[in-house]
């Protein structure tokens, strides 16, 4: 009569637990995956995230991909993908904190658990449900991982860009349809400068978009501007790096990519000063840097002066008036040949006689001639803040605007090399701005000339908040807001940084389809500008190593945490392994090309493509 | 068989107001004189030469609780109480780290209806225990359950340590010398009045002299202090017993083993009401095994669900 129902139970818990779905599911091999764990139902499971307890024996960590299967009602079965976002081990059985001393004497008996935090990615297919408590969690590899993150999609279209790493080495792919325009374009990326390494990061996502056959026939004409901002570090990328390991060499071999220097790049820093030559004024690099410079007739005719006010456009200021006035009358100067003008009888062969010119005209006794160059009702207080502005920029860019050189067209800045980097770093702001603006228009209006978006035009510019800050405008602002909004149908991409997101023009970043974060200053991570960051990854990126980034794609709810490896060109003088090929264009005359090694590179442009 | 659950919640029902204990009837003390005369009592410090503490200690323990007062209608229409509980035993082994080996769970109906069935909800099964009487007797009923529920569990890891400490009173089935019952409170003095005064005399890691106890079975006694404030001349005080199926020399032997071993299981104030007599290790099984009874409230739902669908 009596029948006790007796249950012996170590683990698991002794209800008959509700799954109804006890398949642990097999990778695309066919081969059974280890469950790793289950949905635990002490905290809520929802579509978006839910916690795995782990099993015995097994472990999740950060940034682990994992799947599991549910079967709802009168359906088929939903696969359920998702990233470990926080992992957390606790006591059970332990109420006071000092339990664990008594725990650790082989006291007080408690079970250690372990739970996953796990944030959804896909659900193929896309039937919103909550995983079960109980239900059986493993972890996604191979083809099921390139599922969870959406790569199948992304290689099936060709359009899987390698963007780095994970921990353990393996690919991780940015969708380039976010990237070329299709579907977005622009990347921007935050970090404390030094241990952020967004510079390195940008370099290497274009490494990636030049290498990695995404672009296909493209790569050979797309074109990347790149501003050095800061000391010589993108001087050298033609470079190969000598200091690259052969582990670092694998880590690009597990992105397809074949680690090595940018093949054709052409390096442009300014003129050093008093050098009768023109040479560039760079240090480290002694070959193959052109110096840019404009000349007085480039600088009247193409209205350059604006870009010497930044906050020419401000409506507060009244001498933007006075600007305009004036870059209406340069416009009407003459050419007197190798770049010097001649402004009504006057010729001018340096920036000093040009502003001494201008001065004079401002300040003529004859209020008639005087109006004629400032404009009508202008107060004398206005003309002087115009010219005391105008005086103040001599200094800083008497060597960018000039006329006492012979052969002036060779020293510009141009797009005939796959990456040309244009050096600004022992620039002035105020020189900084002039230049970033003149090219970022130079390049603008060549895109819009050329009326189509393909071959892509990338543009790299670091310390975005000096150039479109968020408060204020200016000409240089207008471009890159023009850039921002419009680059995508025209086919130029910015790849832009800054310290400090919030510090930028909002318009810019939230135009960015690809945003990305290097390490963080705490307070700055607690911003709205970095909502896209789950509360756990705000964290996370207060403690990134340099070398590491968190990526967001739209395609993927979650931010991905990458690495990327070791740069496979040189930062600097030491580095510097493999002398550079020839320049694209060899015939050139230059001046400063002086020693310039030869090399044996014009063979096959293909050289070093990944084979298809 | 039709039944329905009390809908007052079982704890104002009377059920559980009922003896928390099998009362010890009949024990009586058979000869104090056993390690030492009587007119030697003193307290007894254990030596240092004395065996090392059991580097494997197990400790079993059992809890249980009432899940509802149901009342049973019979062919006749007679109405009979029972009650549902759930009562649970388990080991702990200490030997370096704590650990829950084993937890045996049961579900019982009992009830004086002599042709009764078990009741089966939806997840949960309570068999059937037929009670001569009711009232206090299916109380005690399920105690008596329970405590048959810890001789299976002992009996089942006997031999695996020297020493296994069992809460409460050695009883029936308790045949293994290395059983040690350990008790907490003390609803009677034992021995003549020297007793109490060495009792009160103890300090803390010291053991009074052995007794022997007999009736249900003959059983070596002794009084042992654990740590803690003496508030009084009983405070920290426990009684441990074993078989007396071993030589004096060897429980004196066990003895001094345990009053140097026990002290260090003993639990302080801010962590358990009934400190330091209830040890660690059975306050962390007990909690395990109350856990593992299930959330209460869910089993009253199940029983409910299961009255109403009968």
């Amino acid at each position: 009569m009596i029948s006790p129902l007796v249950v012996a139970v170590t683990r698991t818990w002794y209800f008959p637990v509700m799954v109804r779905d006890e398949d642990g599911g097999a990778d695309a091999d066919g081969v059974p995956a280890v469950p790793v764990g289950r949905v635990i139902g002490t905290e809520d499971a929802t579509p978006l995230e839910f916690w795995v307890a782990v099993s015995d024996g097994q472990f999740l960590q950060l940034d682990d991909v994992v799947a599991l299967e549910r079967t709802p009602p009168g359906r088929g079965p939903v696969r359920i993908y998702g990233v470990v976002s926080q992992v957390r081990a606790r006591h059970e059985g332990a109420r006071f904190d000092s339990d664990v001393f008594l725990i650790a004497d082989g006291v007080l008996p408690a079970e250690i658990s372990e739970a996953a935090f796990v944030q959804a990615t896909r659900f193929e297919p896309e039937v919103f449900v909550p995983p079960l408590p109980g239900q059986l969690v493993r972890k996604a590899t191979g083809a099921e991982r390139d599922q969870a993150l959406f790569f199948d999609e992304m290689r099936k279209s060709y359009k899987a860009l390698p963007a780095g790493l994970t921990r353990d080495d393996e690919p991780l792919y940015l969708n380039l349809e976010f990237l070329d325009g299709t579907r977005g374009a622009h990347v921007n990326i935050s970090g404390i400068s030094g241990v952020a390494t967004k510079t390195t990061y940008a370099m290497f996502l274009l490494y990636s978009l030049f290498n990695s056959g995404v672009l296909g026939a493209d790569a050979l004409n797309t074109k990347a501007l790149v501003f050095n901002v800061k000391g010589e570090d993108l001087l050298f990328l033609d470079h190969a790096n000598n200091q690259l390991t052969d582990e670092q060499r694998e880590r690009y071999e597990r992105l397809d990519l074949v680690p090595g220097a940018f093949r054709s790049v052409e390096v442009f820093a300014p003129p050093r000063r008093g050098d009768r030559n023109g040479a560039p004024d760079v240090a480290a690099r002694a070959t193959g840097v052109m110096s840019f410079f404009w000349t007085l007739e480039q600088f009247c005719k193409e209205r350059l002066l604006p870009f010497l006010f930044a906050d020419a456009e401000d409506e507060r200021q009244q001498y933007t008036m006075v600007v305009h006035n004036v870059t209406a009358r340069l416009m009407e100067a003459q050419p007197l040949g190798e770049g010097g003008v001649v402004i009504e009888g006057a010729p001018v062969r340096t920036f000093q006689e040009l502003v001494d010119v201008v001065t004079a005209k401002l300040s003529d006794e004859d209020p008639q001639e005087a109006a004629r160059w400032a404009g009508r009702a202008i107060g004398a207080g206005t003309i002087n803040a115009f010219i005391r502005r105008l005086q103040g920029a001599v200094d800083h860019v008497e060597h960018l605007i000039r006329a006492d050189l012979p052969n002036p067209l060779d020293h510009q800045v141009r797009f005939d090399a796959q990456v040309s980097v244009v050096d600004l770093h022992n620039l002035n702001d105020r020189a900084k701005r002039f230049v970033v603006g003149v090219v970022l228009r130079k390049a603008f209006e060549r895109k819009e000339r050329s009326g189509q978006a393909k071959p892509l035009q990338f543009v790299v510019l670091d310390e975005l908040n000096k150039y479109a800050p968020r408060e204020g405008t200016s000409p240089i602002k207008e471009i890159l807001l023009d850039v921002a909004e419009r680059g995508r149908s025209l086919g130029i991409i910015l790849i832009g940084a800054q310290q400090t997101a919030s510090e930028v023009e909002r318009r810019i970043v939230a135009n960015s389809a690809v945003r990305v974060v290097g390490r963080l200053d705490a307070a700055e991570a607690s911003r709205g500008e970095y909502g896209f960051l789950p509360q756990v990854q705000r964290q996370r990126a207060t403690i990134i190593k340099p070398g590491t980034m968190i990526v967001s794609q739209p395609e993927l709810p979650i931010p991905l945490v990458v690495q990327f490896p070791f740069p496979a060109w040189a930062t600097r003088a030491s580095e510097a392994g493999v002398a550079p090929s020839p320049p694209a264009r060899a015939d050139r005359r230059d001046t400063t090309e002086v020693g310039r090694t030869a090399s044996d590179g014009m063979g096959d442009p293909f050289a070093g493509f990944p084979s298809p | 068989m039709r039944f329905t659950v009390e809908t007052w919640a079982p704890e104002y029902s009377g059920a559980v107001g009922a003896p928390d204990a099998v009362p010890e009837a009949g024990t009586t003390v058979v000869d104090p004189n056993v390690e030492l005369p009587v007119a030697e009592w003193r307290p007894i410090a254990p030596l240092a030469t004395s065996p090392v503490p059991a580097p494997r200690v197990l400790f079993i323990d059992g809890v249980r609780r009432v899940e509802a007062t149901v009342w049973i209608s019979d062919d006749g229409g007679a109405v009979h109480r029972g009650l549902c509980a759930s009562y649970a035993a388990g080991v702990v082994v200490c030997d370096g780290i704590a650990q829950i080996v084993e937890c045996r769970l049961e579900r019982g109906l009992f009830c004086s209806l002599a042709n009764g069935e078990p009741i089966r909800t939806r997840r949960l099964d309570f068999g059937l225990h037929v009670v001569a009487g009711g009232g206090d007797a299916l109380m005690l009923a399920i105690q008596k359950r329970m405590a048959r529920l810890e001789v299976e569990v002992a009996a089942a890891h006997r031999g695996e340590a020297s020493t296994i400490v069992v809460d409460g009173p050695l009883r029936d089935g308790h045949d293994d010398p290395d059983l040690v019952g350990y008790i907490k409170t003390h609803a009677v003095a034992y021995g003549p009045a020297i007793v109490s005064d060495v009792v009160a005399a103890l300090e803390v890691g010291q053991r009074t002299p052995l007794m022997l106890l007999g009736v249900p079975n003959d059983r070596f006694s002794w009084y042992l202090r654990l740590p803690g404030p003496k508030a009084h001349g009983w405070s920290g005080i426990v009684r441990l017993e074993v078989l007396a199926s071993r030589s004096v020399q060897e429980v004196v032997a066990k003895a001094d083993a345990l009053a140097r071993e026990l002290p260090r299981f003993a639990s302080a104030a801010h962590k358990d009401p009934r400190a330091p007599q209830n040890l660690y290790p059975i306050a962390g099984l007990e909690r395990e095994l109350r856990r593992r009874l299930g959330d209460a409230a869910f089993v009253l739902r199940e029983l409910r669900e299961a009255a109403t669908l009968t």
